[in-house]
């Protein structure tokens, strides 16, 4: 019973061949290997981290001469990193609120109210999804500055209000739930927003979780947009910082990758509280390629 | 059923007011993304100077765009993009899938690390394997190769390497993430079958062939077009590592279309023209998408 439960090609009466056993040797060989392969860069960086520049550049060495916080502390109050970190901070958190309200309404009314004519937009948002948003940067960044917009958040906040990815899941979610919930609460008096608030959205906490995730990482790890509209200002974030470091060289290689460790390692905290979450809605989120 | 809580009688006020929940999304998704759409094709048809259009020229920036040495190159090289990361990216994701999927402890610990590099930030990525293809003794590959005897040599200056070490590098962090997905459904196949045929004495390999892959077939496709047209607008991968060099041996389409913009030149007009070419390749995929996809789709 227990074998039929077990997923894989390979059973357990298999095992009984010795070539199988091999082939299973092999199969973990390569699993290793492929965790060495994932994880090394990242131990890399952290160890270069430690490295002065004349270390940086001259040393054959992967392991650093010596183990001191100091580098990674003079480059975080030199370039004065706090301050990245606080608006990358103010980003994220109004770009997830407006990934949740808003793809979250669109959603409650493409899978739940569905008024008439709601088919065509549920088209036009799903061909939206094919449509990378980075082709019209161009005109994007134009009606932004038009409208006076530059160097401010608000924009980029708006921006995460509008993905077709995170309404899909949205509507997907909402079709799952039980009409009879809905319309009970309808019944009762209550109108459609006091619906989405009080019935809809409690009853979704697992997909908002996961979008919320997933809108924290994306917006941490957002630059392009972020870079035209803060350049120049002061409110630039994390990614937009190493960005102007990566295109005007500014910076010497050891604190290049020092700010590449910093700008990690909010993500890496991140997937170590949700990995569960991470790696079961992979799927769902990952399928958009 | 009847509006009674509503000024406006029963159905009608109802549809409206669905609408007017949904119009705050509509105008963000209008404002972001479907508006800017067509604005491209619009500039694309002007003559611009900053964000003015000063007059409308017709096709004059196609004309000019193609006609450039740099755009010929950079389309090229946008297939060769294309190419080599159907050469290194497609398979791999399948094979780490099946790995995973057989290992018999440990399977959650492997999932997780395989999916590490996607959560990390794509610009600090190329950065970080920036350093490690450094031509410098202190390159870590370098460092690595030196251990072998392979003398120090500069990779990201050789015009035949830079595409495939960008893909590389973007395969480094995506095939994790993509093998998941394949292990979502290569578990949809119900371990009794396997049983069964087992029991039937069809090898390990036979199962392989005959149940596992053709259980992953449609999704493989799937995500081959998919994979197609994400590459096809890699952007700031050869921005960041190579500034497209060398000699444009790695300018990208979408690349080109930045430089005309945000390069100093500010040409919106030209920029544009090259975003509508390239949205045009990708409406022409998506439409072989949609074609292979169309029987699946419940969106109807």
């Amino acid at each position: 019973m227990k074998n039929a439960q077990r997923t894989g090609v390979i059973r357990d009466y298999d095992m009984h061949s010795l070539s199988v056993r091999i082939g299973y040797g092999v199969i973990l060989f390569f699993c290793g290997l492929m965790v060495i392969l994932a994880v090394f860069p990242l131990l890399w960086v952290v160890l270069a981290g430690f490295k002065d520049l004349k270390e940086f550049v001259s040393s054959t060495s992967i392991v650093p001469q010596y183990f001191s916080p100091q580098p990674f502390a003079t480059t975080w109050s030199q370039l004065g990193i706090a301050k990245n970190y606080l608006n990358s901070l103010i980003f994220v958190v109004g770009s997830v609120i407006c990934a949740l309200i808003f793809n979250g309404l669109l959603g409650y009314g493409l899978g739940i109210l569905k008024p008439k004519g709601h088919k065509a937009v549920k088209r036009l948002v799903l061909l939206s999804l094919l449509m990378p948003t980075t082709i019209s940067i161009v005109p994007l960044f134009m009606n932004i500055q038009n409208l006076g917009l530059g160097n401010s958040f608000v924009p980029l906040w708006l921006s995460y209000g509008a993905n077709a990815m995170y309404v899909i899941l949205f509507v997907q979610f909402f079709e799952s739930l039980p009409r009879s919930i809905v319309e009970a609460s309808r019944i009762d008096g209550c109108s459609q927003l006091q619906t989405f608030f009080h019935i809809v959205l409690p009853l979704s906490k697992p997909i908002c979780a996961v979008i919320a995730i997933f809108a924290v990482n994306a917006a941490w790890s957002d630059f392009l947009l972020p870079y035209l509209v803060l350049r120049g200002g002061n409110l630039q974030t994390v990614m937009v910082r190493l960005f102007v470091f990566s295109t005007e060289q500014t910076v010497n290689e050891d604190t290049m990758m020092r700010s590449v460790v910093f700008s990690m390692i909010p993500p890496i905290i991140l997937f170590f509280i949700f990995q569960k979450q991470l790696t079961e809605n992979a799927v769902s989120v990952g399928i958009k390629g | 059923m009847s509006g009674q809580k509503s000024g406006l009688p029963g159905k009608t006020g109802e549809t409206l007011k669905s609408w007017l929940i949904m119009l705050p999304g509509l105008i963000l998704m209008t404002f972001f993304v479907w508006e800017p759409l067509f604005e491209s094709i619009r500039m694309s048809l002007y003559k611009t100077r900053n964000v003015e259009l000063v007059r409308w020229i017709g096709l004059d920036n196609f004309i000019s765009v193609i006609g450039k040495d740099d755009f010929v190159q950079a389309l090229t090289n946008t297939f060769s993009y294309t190419v080599w990361s159907l050469l290194l990216g497609f398979a791999l994701p399948v094979l780490l899938a099946m790995l995973i999927g057989e290992t018999r402890r440990g399977k959650g610990f492997f999932r997780t690390a395989v999916y590490l590099p996607n959560m990390l930030p794509g610009l600090a990525v190329i950065i970080l394997w920036s350093a490690f293809f450094s031509g410098k003794e202190s390159g870590v590959l370098n460092i690595l190769l030196g251990h072998l005897g392979v003398p120090a040599q500069s990779y990201l200056t050789r015009s035949e390497w830079v595409v495939p070490i960008i893909i590389l590098i973007a395969t480094w962090k995506g095939a994790g993430a993509t093998a998941l997905i394949y292990m979502a459904g290569m578990a949809s196949v119900s371990p009794e079958l396997y049983e069964a045929a087992a029991i039937d004495g069809a090898t390990v390999w036979h199962r392989i062939i005959h149940i596992l892959l053709p259980s992953i077939k449609k999704l493989a496709g799937t995500l081959l077009i998919l994979q197609i047209i994400s590459v096809f607008q890699i952007m700031y991968e050869p921005m960041v590592l190579t500034k497209g060099g060398p000699d444009n041996a790695s300018l990208s389409l979408m690349q080109l279309m930045w430089q005309y913009a945000f390069g100093g030149s500010m040409n919106y007009g030209k920029a544009s023209a090259v975003a509508v070419i390239v949205t045009l390749i990708l409406l022409g995929m998506t439409a072989v998408y949609s074609y292979f996809n169309r029987k699946e789709s419940d969106w109807d």
